[in-house]
């Protein structure tokens, strides 16, 4: 069964397309000119001495690169900004009230997918590293009561992922602001959560062909027929998915991944005043570009006449020498 | 002024994307929604040459007589953009539409508009992004959510990006820190390649070009403006005040919003400043100039472009120089600090003259006057910069107990205080107004904690929304801060909500006024005009009889 060694090229396929198409948009990113500095500032900035400064103000509003790196961690690994989402009622006269659901699901939510994609490195190692068992064992204490013992990692994900999806299914707001693409990402997502746990624990199908198949990738050498045609159908739609889901990745919103690291309202410190930024595409800005340059539109030119002291000396000239003549001071008049 | 109903109803509407993909076209702009187009005296002039912007367009014709290859000229410019503006780039890719900006944007909260949540208004550039510049967009049409650009998303864009006040709330809570200003910013850009520019900031931004100042003020009109003010401060002081202007060998500029010269209750700020330099001048002997060429903090090109940004912040460093000042002061504005704080040693090269130059190696203020020694500006600010704020100065001036200051002369106010949203946002000046505030009167209160510093909600008019024509959206923009408004009034009995935003102040009286709200509006600064106590003058803590705004301090 010749037509079985798809199964074994596509994680290949998957995997080229995430990596080329990964580094490609991260060197779009990075290729693009920053041209302003332009923090958002969420904290007390950097003043005079006596004006005092949290240690979330610091984070909030960075004074130099060590505190915006500070700033990016929080955000990319507890979600910061998140945190402080808040949600208003129109009706009871526009209150405010702190609303963390959103943040808790979906901390929930990638941490759990973090810890499942560590368990399953089980299935690429012999021996299994130590940590990864012992994350597993843990995963499973307090579900210790069947078996195999119930992760919470899958459960806390899948219901975490419900409570995503349907908000985008049941909220009126969240479902208009939703794209075919939204329910795509969450639609891969339920299947390959939902399939894997019913090997787990409902179909309960023979582990040791895939952990045959699973080193096979991982060592480069072709598995052979017998390890295929024993592959479950339940894994092979698990796995199918897995590695659209990781061809997919670069095309979709999922980049956000990589994107945040670029994101120039979190990752710029707060120090405009300490530090002169250069905009890379207009690095000597002597006269403006409107008055230098101006703007070019298919060979027109359209050029802004520059007022320049002398020029504007000029046109003002009569008012402005009755200001010298008073010594350019202003008194009451009397 | 368009009118607005006494009751706004806001009808929450929640379409499923395959409706929302299809724009918008004239036939459904509001009133009182849409902005007029600048006309060519604005964006064909001398001093403010905008593409295509020699013809006259109306929003409601359907024909927006666009320049015949508009398409090419939108796709090429947004490419640019992209490479020109790694954030514009990103947060075309990265969104995943979770929704957490959706209720914190205030023209949504009023409108209940869909395409005014901040992730829809940046959807409907995305998907002709996604249409355009992305394999799968180009592959799958509408159901990768991508659309073709065509006239009417034009007019979308119009409509959409012209009801944002650029006050970058959205992107305090956005996960990836997407910033739908920034989309916005550069949109109108966009579109002000192809002739589509919004009359009420261009108007602002020739003036300003033209003259020195968004209000199109000439040199004379300023300083006659400013002796005015003088001649008031001597009716309510006693004392004959002066102020400079244009000199040379001051040693600081300062520069504020134009406003503050006309209208009110900015005149009251424009006094409290003159108070404060006069003091500071027979005290300490520090000599502040103003300038006819620099007078303008304001900068409404940062609402349009960079490059018109660009055009109007190119000039307070140049002046600096001619005036071989050592630092600048600023006045009390909002978006002029996003400008300032964020842009302007971006755009321009910073001053390099041996004054500036001398000065910034310490930059204590003992250099130029032995009393104000302790006061160092290096704490936060270096001479790639050189710009401080006005209440920054008087916080450290009271913290080290350079002015004396009479609380009780504020007895007549109980205040708020507005955080202005680019203060707030793009620069972080939390603590400082609240320190002179808390210092300069007893009575100070704060708004439901998640309506100010960080949280603070838009006044609905930045960004360019201060046009007459977006009455309704701003009276229904500002409700979420006049809710907030209502609460303190109730429960604390304020009178008065501070501000140091020009903007600010030229809307709120408006907005309280159709909330019916009994409060005033101010600016901090006139408070401190108030308390302040002009020691050098010889003046004592109870002469003074009158407030900044001539009414008695203490009932008889």
């Amino acid at each position: 069964m010749t037509f079985m060694y798809i199964f074994y090229v596509l994680p290949y396929v998957a995997f080229a397309i995430f990596v080329v198409g990964t580094i490609y948009r991260i060197l779009e990113w990075a290729k693009c000119a920053v041209p302003l500095k332009i923090p958002t500032t969420a904290g007390q900035q950097p003043a005079f001495k006596f004006v005092r400064r949290t240690w979330i103000d610091k984070i909030d509003s960075p004074s130099n690169k060590f505190w915006a790196f500070v700033r990016m961690l929080f955000e990319v690994f507890l979600f910061r900004s998140l945190f402080r989402n808040t949600k208003y009622y129109v009706e009871k006269a526009g209150k405010n009230a702190d609303t963390r659901w959103l943040w808790l699901f979906a901390i929930l939510f990638h941490y759990s997918l973090l810890i499942i994609v560590i368990r399953h490195l089980r299935f690429f190692t012999n021996p299994t590293p130590k940590f990864v068992s012992l994350l597993e064992y843990l995963d499973g204490v307090v579900g210790v009561a069947i078996v195999p013992p119930l992760l919470m990692s899958s459960v806390i994900a899948l219901v975490a992922l419900a409570f995503l999806w349907g908000r985008r299914i049941f909220l009126a707001k969240e479902r208009c602001i939703s794209l075919p693409s939204d329910h795509l990402i969450l639609g891969f997502m339920a299947v390959i959560l939902v399939s894997g746990m019913l090997m787990r624990y409902i179909v309960k199908i023979d582990l040791s062909y895939v952990k045959m198949f699973a080193l096979s990738i991982i060592t480069f050498h072709p598995p052979s027929p017998d390890v295929l045609n024993h592959l479950h159908w339940l894994f092979l739609i698990h796995f199918t998915f897995v590695c659209i889901t990781i061809a997919y990745l670069p095309f979709s919103k999922v980049m956000h991944f990589a994107g945040v690291w670029f994101s120039p309202t979190r990752n710029m410190p707060n120090d405009n005043r300490m530090r002169r930024h250069v905009n890379p595409w207009d690095p000597n800005p002597e006269v403006p570009i409107l008055a230098r340059t101006g703007i070019v539109i298919d060979g027109m030119v359209f050029k802004t006449k520059k007022l320049d002291w002398d020029t504007y000396y000029e046109m003002y000239k009569d008012q402005l020498d009755e200001i010298a003549e008073k010594n350019y001071t202003l008194k009451p008049e009397l | 002024m368009s009118e607005v109903p006494e009751k706004l109803e806001i009808k929450q509407r929640f379409p499923l994307w395959k409706k929302w993909l299809k724009p918008i076209t004239e036939k459904d702009y509001k009133p009182g929604f849409y902005s007029y187009f600048a006309l060519p005296k604005q964006v064909n002039s001398d001093f403010f040459k905008m593409p295509f912007g020699d013809v006259v367009r109306e929003p409601l014709e359907k024909d927006w007589k666009l320049p015949e290859n508009w398409k090419e000229i939108v796709l090429k410019e947004m490419k640019d953009t992209m490479r020109k503006n790694r954030g514009f780039k990103l947060f075309m890719d990265i969104c995943v539409r979770c929704g957490a900006c959706a209720d914190k944007c205030h023209y949504y909260l009023g409108t209940g508009d869909p395409k005014n949540m901040p992730v829809l208004r940046a959807e409907t550039v995305r998907t002709v992004y996604r249409y355009h510049f992305t394999p799968f967009g180009k592959i799958f049409g509408e159901w990768a959510g991508a659309r073709p650009l065509t006239e009417d998303v034009i007019k979308e864009w119009y409509y959409y990006l012209y009801q944002c006040s650029l006050c970058r709330r959205c992107s305090l809570f956005c996960p990836y820190g997407i910033d739908t200003a920034e989309v916005v910013w550069w949109m109108r850009r966009v579109l002000s390649r192809i002739g589509i520019n919004q009359r009420f900031m261009c108007i602002s931004i020739e003036a300003s070009s033209r003259t020195g100042n968004h209000l199109g003020l000439y040199a004379g009109g300023m300083a006659g403006s400013i002796e005015q003010a003088l001649e008031e401060l001597k009716d309510i002081t006693g004392f004959e005040l002066h102020t400079y202007i244009n000199k040379k060998g001051a040693d600081a500029l300062f520069v504020a919003p134009s406003a503050d010269y006309f209208a009110t209750p900015h005149w009251y700020v424009l006094l409290g400043y003159l108070l404060l330099f006069n003091e500071l001048e027979e005290k300490y002997g520090i000599t502040i100039t103003w300038s006819t060429y620099a007078s303008e903090g304001g900068n409404f090109g940062t609402f349009h472009s960079y490059e018109a940004a660009q055009l109007l912040n190119s000039k307070i460093y140049k002046e600096a120089e001619r005036l071989g000042v050592k630092f600048i002061i600023g006045g009390e504005c909002g978006h002029m600090w996003r400008d300032k704080h964020q842009f302007i040693n971006t755009m321009n090269n910073p001053p390099k003259h041996e004054e500036w130059r001398r000065f910034w190696e310490d930059p204590d203020l003992g250099q130029i006057s032995a009393g104000l020694k302790g006061i160092n500006l290096g704490e936060f600010i270096s001479g790639e910069h050189g710009w401080i704020h006005i209440l920054e100065l008087v916080a450290a001036l009271i913290e080290h107990k350079k002015i004396e200051i009479d609380k009780s002369r504020n007895d007549h106010w109980r205040a708020t205080y507005h955080d202005p949203c680019n203060v707030a946002r793009g620069m972080g000046m939390f603590e400082e107004p609240r320190y002179v505030l808390r210092n300069v009167m007893n009575h100070f209160y704060e708004m439901p904690e998640h309506t100010i510093k960080e949280k603070t909600y838009c006044c609905a008019a930045g960004g360019g929304m201060l046009a007459d024509e977006l009455m309704e959206l701003r009276m229904r923009g500002v409700m979420p801060r006049m809710m907030a408004l209502r609460y303190v009034v109730k429960k604390f009995g304020v009178n008065i909500m501070l501000t140091p935003c020009a903007i600010d102040k030229a809307q709120f009286p408006h907005a309280v006024e159709y909330w019916k709200i009994p409060v005033e509006i101010g600016g901090p600064m006139e408070m401190v005009g108030n308390a302040l106590v002009l020691t050098a003058f010889g003046e004592k803590p109870e002469d003074r009889k009158y407030d900044l705004r001539g009414t008695p301090i203490r009932e008889e």
